[in-house]
């Protein structure tokens, strides 16, 4: 059976509507939401009952958080002033315009949804903020498969979708003894795992105004990564109707984040 | 001998990147004079506000600058090479010596008389550079003096504004300032490929906000001000942020006040 995986819609309802179309024209019946479902975009209320009405299970995002513990994320989550503040002025807008019923939606989500040997997580298993991208060391990338228990970890959070295979990992352990004794060496091989990143419905950053999403068989293991065209022209009036920033309809339409991601990429804000 | 020589062109054809080649190689005497243009209807000359000159004393220390007619005979008198620029969108007739009259107005007040006249797009001497014909031209400009920008955020705002995100810039010329002292020519024209971020021989020490001065000119069409006004706003460095970064940077090098030439 195939299932769909969603992540960071970041408010965009066109696009969102674009890609649950496309997942209902292919049968697929089983939808995940690896979160980030406000933040930037002009409808996040629209977006947010869209997904409650559809029932689809989501763990919960860093923006989704943030709009319910309030902004404490450390000044280093953005790689300069002006995206913070773009940053702070989306956040306090979207807090302003999401209802009480919405924000206590979004507070009891859970970080992670687990399916067998699958894991859903919006960032990594370590944090909804932490960005696992598709050249991270890969020793690094496997440890936060495996110490999450999981053979295929699903995640979302740098908007950029792509499927990694980690093969032929092994962790070789030396014991130095006492004395005369010889070292003691310990190789255990590990089996292949792998990391899906689902891109973003709302805010893509691959290149393109399409909205992406991956689909997973899970009788094949196989996964493919989706583009959808959606009327993004739609989305970037509502931006402006709603009195964001000009600016940020530009940067949509033009395939670019609102924000630019923080130039250390690995950082885990200390909250 | 003294030469007097006049060059004049469309906005962002490389007058000013051309006059200072040119007097860098020039051994001797040397002056620089920028006239105001002239304005048609429809075309807007960018108030330049000193960024050229800035840029060129810069450049050449021992340039000589008059911006004011009353100093015009030290100007005629001397020996020197004098480079005028002036903005001038169409190019000179073959009837007459094609100079608007306003430029003429000017080179009178100032006693100045050229022995040459090049205009880029039409004189071979001058770079074939790829001129634009302007039908309609509007002009922005901010005064930025004492303001410091956060340098990610420059980078950020120099790429949203060279890509249309607030109006068809066809123009942008800037002096910017940076925490750390230097100061940056920033240059770009929609006919040319990249931006150029030549950075100020003169160096301030990281100590408050420079004296130097800081502009930002902008030709184009559909400009949207508020927008860049707004972005700018985001991206310059508040008094407390800005002694933050310069207090570590003080401390990363404690002998660097001392170190910097301070500029004139």
């Amino acid at each position: 059976m195939a299932h769909a995986v969603i992540s960071c819609l970041h408010a965009n309802l066109a696009a969102v509507q674009a890609v649950l179309d496309d997942i209902d024209q292919q049968g697929i019946k089983a939808i995940t939401c690896l979160g980030d479902l406000v933040g930037y975009g002009p409808q996040p209320n629209e977006v947010v009952e869209l997904v409650r009405q559809r029932a689809i299970p989501t763990c919960q995002g860093c923006w989704d958080e943030d709009i319910i513990d309030g902004l404490n994320a450390c000044e280093c989550s953005y790689p300069s002033q002006l995206a913070e503040r773009r940053g702070h002025l989306a956040h306090h807008w979207t807090a302003n315009r999401l209802t009480d019923d919405n924000k206590a939606f979004l507070a009891q989500l859970p970080t992670t949804l687990r399916r067998d040997k699958l894991l859903f997580v919006h960032g990594s298993p370590n944090s909804q903020h932490e960005y696992l991208l598709p050249d991270m060391n890969a020793f690094a990338a496997l440890e936060r498969v495996e110490t999450a228990g999981a053979e295929t970890l699903f995640c979302g959070h740098t908007h950029q979708p792509y499927v990694r295979e980690l093969s032929g990992g092994s962790i070789r352990v030396s014991v130095q003894q006492s004395g005369s004794e010889p070292d003691r060496d310990q190789v255990m091989t590990l089996p292949m795992r792998r990391i899906v990143n689902a891109g973003s419905v709302g805010e893509p950053r691959h290149g393109s105004t399409n909205a992406t999403y991956v689909v997973h068989d899970d009788e094949s293991d196989e996964v493919s990564i989706r583009e959808v065209n959606y009327d993004v022209a739609k989305t970037c009036q509502a931006i402006v109707e709603a009195g964001l920033p000009d600016v940020f309809a530009w940067r949509l339409s033009h395939g670019f984040e609102y924000a630019e991601r923080a130039e250390d990429a690995s950082h885990v804000c200390e909250r | 001998m003294q030469q007097i020589w006049l060059i004049t062109g469309p906005p962002g054809c490389g007058k000013t990147n051309w006059i200072r080649e040119t007097l860098q190689n020039h051994e001797g005497s040397c002056a620089y004079v920028r006239l105001d243009g002239a304005t048609q209807e429809g075309l807007e000359i960018g108030h330049n506000a000193g960024i050229d000159h800035s840029w060129l004393k810069d450049q050449i220390p021992q340039l000589h600058k008059f911006s004011d007619p009353a100093t015009s005979s030290q100007l005629s008198s001397s020996d020197r090479f004098v480079l005028i620029e002036a903005q001038q969108f169409s190019a000179p007739t073959a009837r007459d010596d094609g100079l608007d009259p306003q430029i003429k107005q000017q080179l009178e007040r100032f006693n100045l008389k050229p022995d040459r006249m090049l205009h880029f797009g039409v004189d071979p001497e001058l770079p074939k550079q790829d001129t634009l014909a302007f039908t309609k031209l509007e002009a922005w400009h901010f005064d930025l003096q004492g303001c410091v920008w956060d340098p990610n955020s420059l980078s950020s705002f120099w790429f949203e504004l060279v890509n249309g995100a607030y109006g068809d810039v066809y123009r942008a010329k800037a002096l910017m300032n940076m925490p750390d002292g230097r100061s940056f020519f920033c240059n770009w024209m929609v006919s040319q490929s990249g931006s150029q971020f030549l950075p100020l021989q003169s160096v301030e020490a990281p100590t408050g906000r420079p004296k130097r001065a800081s502009h930002f000119v902008i030709q184009g069409k559909g400009l949207f001000p508020l927008g860049i006004k707004s972005t700018i706003n985001d991206c310059l460095l508040s008094d407390d942020v800005l002694e933050l970064q310069q207090a570590q940077l003080r401390n990363q090098q404690p002998n660097l006040q001392a170190t910097l030439q301070t500029p004139d």
